[in-house]
């Protein structure tokens, strides 16, 4: 059993180096490919971030100052759940400071600034307000009606925050999914390739194989490790392009001013690490496909 | 040990390379099948080893049907018998040791069986001072001994040897028609396929002769005609 794993291994590593520029090719395609997918997972996350306050169809949020009373909040309550025929009494949210303190927390993951500045004491308590109705006109109207309460610090209108990114999310996520996916085949079929490729070469070797009696599980074993090794290594450039990308983002955005939104768009690097992990596997599997289909058909050589 | 139920095998539409056939070798028999180039000879070897499968008929190697086996069994059918070619089939990039090592080393042997089998076979072909050669750096008749290293390494029960002299000149076919009877006297049987009717004359074995696919001769102790 040893012997034979020690033969696949010297086997993969003596195809490896053989066809160095093709594995190069294959490995460079998976990588880039990956970084993609990779890249298409982190901008998504910084949008969702930039997005996360208005989950739910949120339309309008309503901030209450942070020393606000009870009874102001319960008054700014009152006058919004008077107009049940514009506002969805059912989905009207209201965050107090532990749950807005939370919020934040995501919010502002890239900007350490602002973080310091927000206690649970300090931040201002929230209503999240979902409408029943898609009139600008009439939620404008609203927002400036709630703005003039007592104790209300601000109001945010989702048309005004939220469409644009929205859209843009949209779009982005679109071209690069297809981007990735278009080069995630390309990176399959070039492992493909150089595994057929490998097979071609050592034919005669195959057949000398099959004549003396080695299994085809045998014979198939080191080309598709081979071929798993081209995704992996391939899944190991792309978390190294990934983690300097996002490095250079994150010292990019921290250049903004503390407030202007951006440094919502910085990832946790507990996410990032997960994505990393995700594209190594991602890499094993395309490598294996590639491989494992090359190596199935083109055992008759 | 090998037997043969009326085998056809048509390639493409209708090239009949062999044309119900039947005959029967028994354990340590020495066979030649003669006949002209495009006889079916080959293709009968083939058939033995199952590298090809009758359209019709039935091939047994020792007591099983090889047309029925499953792919999966086939590996081991092959670790019983052992092939030698016309062309040697050697790897350039491995040694001598190393081509006959690589026959035990992919059917799962380990090192120490190589280490101590290898050599064996190699003083018995008469190869044991050539071991770190490579196969371009020997003569034809040695390259064609490495070969027979390679195919009796694993002590087969059957030998499948396709015009192993066609390449040599008279002596050193000689020589090598000496090796394979010392093998058959070991107990293998072995089955070759040839065009040369001097060494058929010179060894008077069984001859199973064909012409067009068509068994037309089959003799003890016979000779090339």
């Amino acid at each position: 059993m040893l012997s034979r794993v020690a033969y696949a291994f010297r086997e993969t590593w003596a195809s490896f180096r053989r066809n160095l520029t093709l594995t190069a090719a294959a490995v460079l395609t998976s990588a880039v490919s990956l970084l993609l997918v990779g890249t298409t997972f982190l901008v998504q996350r910084g949008f969702d971030n930039l997005l996360v306050r208005w989950k739910g169809d949120v339309q309008l949020i309503v901030f209450m100052a942070p020393d606000a009373a009870p009874e102001n909040v319960a008054y700014v309550e009152g006058v919004i759940k008077s107009q049940p025929n514009v506002v969805d009494i059912e989905k009207l949210a209201y965050l107090d400071k532990p749950a807005s303190y939370e919020e934040a927390q995501k919010l502002f993951v890239g900007d350490p600034t602002m973080l310091s500045l927000l206690t649970p004491e300090t931040i201002p308590t929230q209503f999240k307000i979902v409408s029943l109705t898609d009139d600008s006109a009439l939620l404008r109207s609203l927002a400036d009606q709630y703005r003039i309460l007592p104790k209300v610090q601000g109001v945010s209108l989702a048309e005004d925050e939220f469409e644009v990114i929205s859209t843009l999310s949209g779009f982005v996520r679109t071209v690069t999914i297809v981007m990735s996916l278009v080069l995630l085949a390309v990176a399959v079929t070039l492992i493909w390739n150089t595994i057929r490729t490998a097979m071609f070469a050592r034919r005669r070797e195959i057949e000398v194989m099959k004549l003396v009696g080695a299994t085809n599980w045998f014979i198939r074993i080191p080309f598709m490790l081979e071929g798993l090794l081209h995704g992996l290594i391939g899944g190991v450039l792309s978390c190294g392009g990934l983690w300097g990308l996002n490095r250079a983002w994150e010292s990019g955005v921290a250049g903004f001013k503390p407030g202007t939104g951006v440094s919502s768009l910085v990832v946790p690097s507990g996410y990032v690490s997960g994505i990393m992990l995700l594209l190594l596997a991602i890499g094993a599997l395309a490598g294996a496909i590639g491989s494992g289909i090359a190596a199935s058909r083109f055992l008759d050589v | 040990m090998i037997r043969l139920d009326n085998v056809t095998k048509v390639y493409g539409a209708d090239t009949v390379a062999v044309r119900d056939v039947s005959f029967d070798i028994a354990k340590g028999d020495f066979v030649f099948l003669v006949g002209p180039s495009g006889s079916g000879k080959s293709t009968l070897l083939r058939l033995m080893s199952r590298q090809e499968r009758p359209e019709r008929g039935d091939v047994w190697i020792a007591g099983k049907n090889v047309n029925e086996m499953p792919d999966s069994r086939v590996p081991y059918l092959r670790r019983s018998m052992g092939n030698v070619f016309q062309d040697y089939k050697l790897l350039s990039n491995k040694t001598v040791f190393e081509n006959v090592a690589f026959a035990l080393e992919v059917i799962g042997k380990p090192r120490h069986v190589i280490n101590q089998q290898v050599p064996a076979v190699l003083d018995l072909v008469g190869l044991a001072d050539k071991a770190d050669r490579f196969p371009d750096q020997l003569s034809g008749g040695e390259q064609q001994r490495v070969s027979i290293a390679r195919a009796f390494v694993n002590r087969p029960l059957i030998m499948l040897a396709d015009e192993p002299t066609g390449n040599l000149d008279p002596a050193t076919g000689e020589g090598i028609m000496q090796l394979l009877e010392a093998i058959n006297r070991s107990g293998t049987t072995v089955v070759m396929a040839t065009h040369d009717h001097r060494i058929v004359n010179l060894m008077r074995k069984r001859v199973i002769q064909l012409d067009r696919g068509v068994l037309v001769r089959d003799q003890e102790r016979g000779v090339y005609e």
